[in-house]
């Protein structure tokens, strides 16, 4: 094991007094009602394998992997114990001694082979009528049976894949006559594959307020549920070739819309590439520049040529926003500064939805019952559309919302914004 | 290694896969807020009274240890499973059974977390007082375990002020009820009371009735600076002679100011040697003149500023210093040890004396930031538990600190119990006489000894 792991282990574990605070905010924990699976256990579970006390066992790696990653423990610690990092390099120990699981390999060889990545998914956009049962608004779709390398549950919807990429639909550069500003377009995966609409609606914003947008063809999946289920090796492969596709490029600001893009960006990539001297410094410089859309948009002085919106909306804090970007008030701004909105904050706007990346895809009954409570916060605002920041969580929450009956749709934040300045002619 | 017979006795009792053993779930309920962790043999969680009742007569019948465990953030070792054993958690007993707003109290199952039922007591106008720090994460049958306290104690007392009557699962599997639901009874032994703060080792909590109290209409919060920690110590003792009560008196010194500011930088004086943390409430007309006459008093006393808050944006900014100690003591030194020994509120000046004394004759830094309302100080060592030379004088300094307080006319636990960690101590607080007698009580409870032992008693011989 690498000193530098263990030092970061034995320093954080020095820290925690065990008082358990961490229950009060686990979503996880609260579901499953069990020690061993809350931060304080998983720490005494790694403090118990440093003092040969226990193997790496199943039993172990089912408890690390078992975790939204959704910070909430670390930010509520009394203590500041970064329980996110701890269990981060655990789950990259134990990859590199047992290997990553079968369902995850698959997935991500897959996402580390763009082009086939690119041509499976648009395969199963053409195909998808085939395997999945459409819903009746056309919004998603019930697989018509498990697919084991997705882990789907039988139960669950997703989305109809888009047609095209957003990337391929995008020119590499969106000029503009007098631009005020250059910046650098990070899509992520889903605005990619899945919610090319909000992509579209991000630019068709930037636009209107006399930015020029690039978007490099060679960006690739920001990494994050590859490096954080373990995979630091093919992590690092992908955060290298982002950071060369953007490091070389003449903008201001490189905008992501994607919450966990946009953390990884800012500090994940350092994280990952600590020890590594070159590349390093690179994130280091990329990272000063990097922003959140709704963030980027709170400082510029935003075009509020807005069109009257008449809609009643709530917000969801995605953890990657909120816990780990500090973001929570611009979006509401964003929002709130639309003419004809009516926002009703949700109860526990910022408690997880439990889709937690790829923990929703091994663990879906946790995920549902972390959801379900997310939904009943939704069901007592009774909104016209629930606006959010991330789309793994607009994916979840409308699953969630279907389960229930409930009849409301999520969008993210951009595309109100792009509503509104479209009903004033501004695109 | 518990036998298998048992194991599987219990298996049958409770259903397939309801006992666990692999070794994940053993370490994750082997420890509590505290230093010290012992593997339990078994896990097991009962859904209601039967099987509780189930669970005591196997352990019983072969005299296997059971140790009740709520949410685990004891500070006193309650729930470390001394002698292994089954720990028996409680926390599916998560039900508000009743709010009864005419005659003021609830009926609460034990797994219920402090924090919610406190939440669905004021939505209803009525009052929870009790408010330990782990609040949040603690469940009600813990405090009633333990007696827990919190900032609030000083006017409105414990958790056992607020303990009508309780339902206990016996250590043979026997159900019995205590105390009801009127508030004037008198007649026979007070066994709430009793029960109230015996740490699982008379009988496993099962239902709780609690009195509830009407919510005050107003709060208001000020803070008193002091160039002399000796001056904030005598305006405690000044306030309550005066026959003003605060609904909390939070003292910070120096250390714990640096710290804090180091944390937050939100501009705290740091040149000042203690500040006091305070909050009356009642109607408007006596928050007014409580008020008055608590800043004439700390002025009185040598305060050198005084602030009130009127907003609650102001209160809460005052608050958040108190607040965030836990945390910036984290930044100084990774291991707190913190000790709840309360004495009198008129020997508060000369217990922080001895507390500095004690600190600086083993060279280790200590912050106090407690109740000071009611005498509870709150020292925390920080320390480093990796260092094992440090850690044996923080246990000196520990031991020490236990006989200045007993010695002040005080108490080994102003709220956090007795458990292991003070065990050691009682017998000096409780007299030989107090002691056996205890354990007589112990004896009749539970003679075979198999309810959370080593806990409260140190000599074996009755297990």
């Amino acid at each position: 094991m690498s000193k530098h792991r263990q030092e970061i282990w034995e320093n954080e574990l020095a820290k925690c007094i065990k008082c358990g605070t961490c229950r009060s905010v686990c979503q996880v924990f609260q579901s499953v009602d069990d020690e061993s699976y809350v931060a304080r256990g998983k720490m005494r579970l790694v403090d118990a394998y440093l003092n040969n006390k226990i193997n790496l066992t199943d039993g172990l790696a089912q408890r690390m992997s078992m975790c939204l990653m959704c910070k909430a423990c670390t930010a509520s610690c009394p203590s500041g114990v970064k329980t996110d990092r701890v269990f981060l390099e655990m789950r990259n120990y134990l990859a590199e001694e047992k290997g990553l699981s079968k369902v995850k390999r698959m997935a991500f060889t897959w996402l580390k082979y763009r082009n086939i990545f690119d041509f499976s998914l648009r395969f199963g956009a053409f195909f998808q009528g085939l395997v999945f049962k459409g819903l009746p608004d056309r919004n998603g779709r019930i697989p018509r049976f498990p697919i084991p390398v997705a882990g789907f549950n039988q139960r669950r919807i997703i989305p109809t894949l888009a047609k095209r990429p957003l990337r391929s639909m995008l020119p590499e550069v969106v000029k503009i006559d007098k631009p005020k500003m250059r910046v650098a377009f990070f899509t992520g995966c889903m605005m990619n594959y899945v919610y090319p609409e909000s992509g579209l609606a991000l630019v068709d914003v930037l636009r209107a307020n006399d930015i020029e947008v690039v978007t490099p063809k060679k960006q690739q999946c920001c990494g994050t549920p590859i490096f954080t289920s373990g995979d630091f090796k093919t992590g690092r492969l992908l955060v290298k070739q982002n950071l060369t596709a953007f490091c070389d490029l003449d903008v201001d600001a490189i905008v992501a819309g994607c919450a966990s893009g946009g953390v990884a960006w800012k500090h994940e990539f350092q994280t990952i590439l600590e020890e590594d001297d070159e590349m390093l410094p690179v994130a280091k410089k990329l990272a000063e520049k990097s922003y959140d859309i709704s963030e980027f948009l709170s400082k510029i002085e935003l075009n509020n040529n807005f069109g009257r919106v008449e809609k009643t909306v709530t917000y969801h804090d995605p953890c990657h926003l909120n816990r780990g970007q500090g973001i929570s008030k611009e979006p509401r701004d964003l929002i709130k500064a639309i003419p004809g909105i009516k926002f009703i904050e949700m109860s526990h706007a910022d408690n997880c939805c439990g889709s937690g990346g790829s923990f929703n895809l091994s663990y879906y009954e946790v995920s549902r019952d972390i959801n379900n409570k997310k939904v009943k916060s939704i069901g007592e605002v009774k909104p016209d559309i629930v606006l959010t920041g991330c789309s793994a969580c607009r994916m979840h929450i409308e699953d969630g919302l279907f389960q229930s009956g409930l009849n409301i749709p999520v969008r993210h934040t951009i595309e109100l914004l792009a509503e509104s300045y479209r009903k004033q002619g501004v695109i | 290694m518990l036998d298998l017979k048992i194991l599987r006795e219990l298996e049958e009792t409770l259903g397939r896969g309801r006992v666990k053993t692999d070794m994940e779930s053993l370490i994750s309920y082997s420890y509590d807020g505290t230093f010290q962790e012992r593997l339990p043999d078994a896990v097991v969680k009962a859904h209601d009274v039967s099987e509780v009742s189930n669970i005591m007569k196997i352990s019983g019948a072969y005299g296997v240890p059971v140790v009740p465990r709520g949410a685990g953030t004891g500070l006193s070792g309650g729930v470390v499973p001394l002698k292994g054993g089954i720990v028996l958690e409680m926390t599916a007993f998560n039900k508000i059974i009743e709010i009864n707003m005419r005659n003021k109290y609830a009926i609460v199952e034990p797994g219920v977390y402090t924090n919610d039922f406190a939440e669905a007591v004021e939505k209803v106008g009525l009052f929870y007082p009790p408010d330990p720090a782990s609040s949040k994460s603690s469940t009600l049958g813990g405090n009633v375990a333990e007696c827990a306290g919190g900032p609030r104690g000083v006017k409105y007392g414990v958790t056992k002020d607020y303990v009508m009557g309780l339902e206990l699962v016996l250590p043979d599997g026997e159900i019995l009820n205590v105390g009801n639901m009127v508030d004037g009874e008198t007649g026979w032994f007070d066994l709430p009371l009793l029960l109230t703060g015996s740490e699982g080792t008379l009988g496993i909590i099962t239902k709780i009735i609690f009195r509830l109290i009407d919510n005050p209409e107003h709060k208001q919060t000020l803070l008193a600076k002091y160039d002399q920690v000796i001056d904030a110590g005598k305006t405690v003792s000044s306030i309550i002679k005066n026959g003003v009560i605060p609904t909390t008196l939070e003292i910070m010194d120096r250390t714990t100011i640096q710290a804090v500011e180091n944390f937050l930088k939100i501009g705290l004086d740091t040149e000042k040697d203690a500040f006091l943390l305070l909050e009356v409430d009642g109607s408007k007309y006596e928050v007014a003149k409580q008020l008055e006459q608590v800043k004439q008093i700390c002025l009185e006393c040598g305060a050198v500023e005084v602030e009130t808050a009127s907003t609650k944006e102001e209160s809460d900014r005052l608050w958040k210093a108190r607040r965030s100690i836990s945390g910036a003591c984290g930044k100084i030194n990774p291991t707190k040890i913190g000790e709840d020994a309360t004495v009198p509120r008129s020997k508060i000046p000369e217990m922080i004396v001895r507390l500095r004394e004690i600190a600086k004759k083993y060279q280790l830094k200590m912050v106090i930031f407690g109740h000071a309302g009611d005498g509870n100080l709150h020292p925390n060592i920080l320390t480093d538990k990796r260092n094992s030379e440090e850690m044996e004088r923080v246990e000196k300094a520990v031991s020490e600190l236990f006989n200045a307080a007993v010695s002040l006319g005080g108490t080994l636990s102003g709220e956090h119990g007795i458990g292991y960690m003070k065990a050691p101590f009682l017998k000096m607080e409780m007299g030989e006489t107090g002691y056996q007698t205890l354990k007589k009580v112990k004896e009749v409870f539970d003679p075979k000894g198999v309810l959370n032992p080593g806990k409260m008693f140190m000599d074996e011989e009755m297990f």
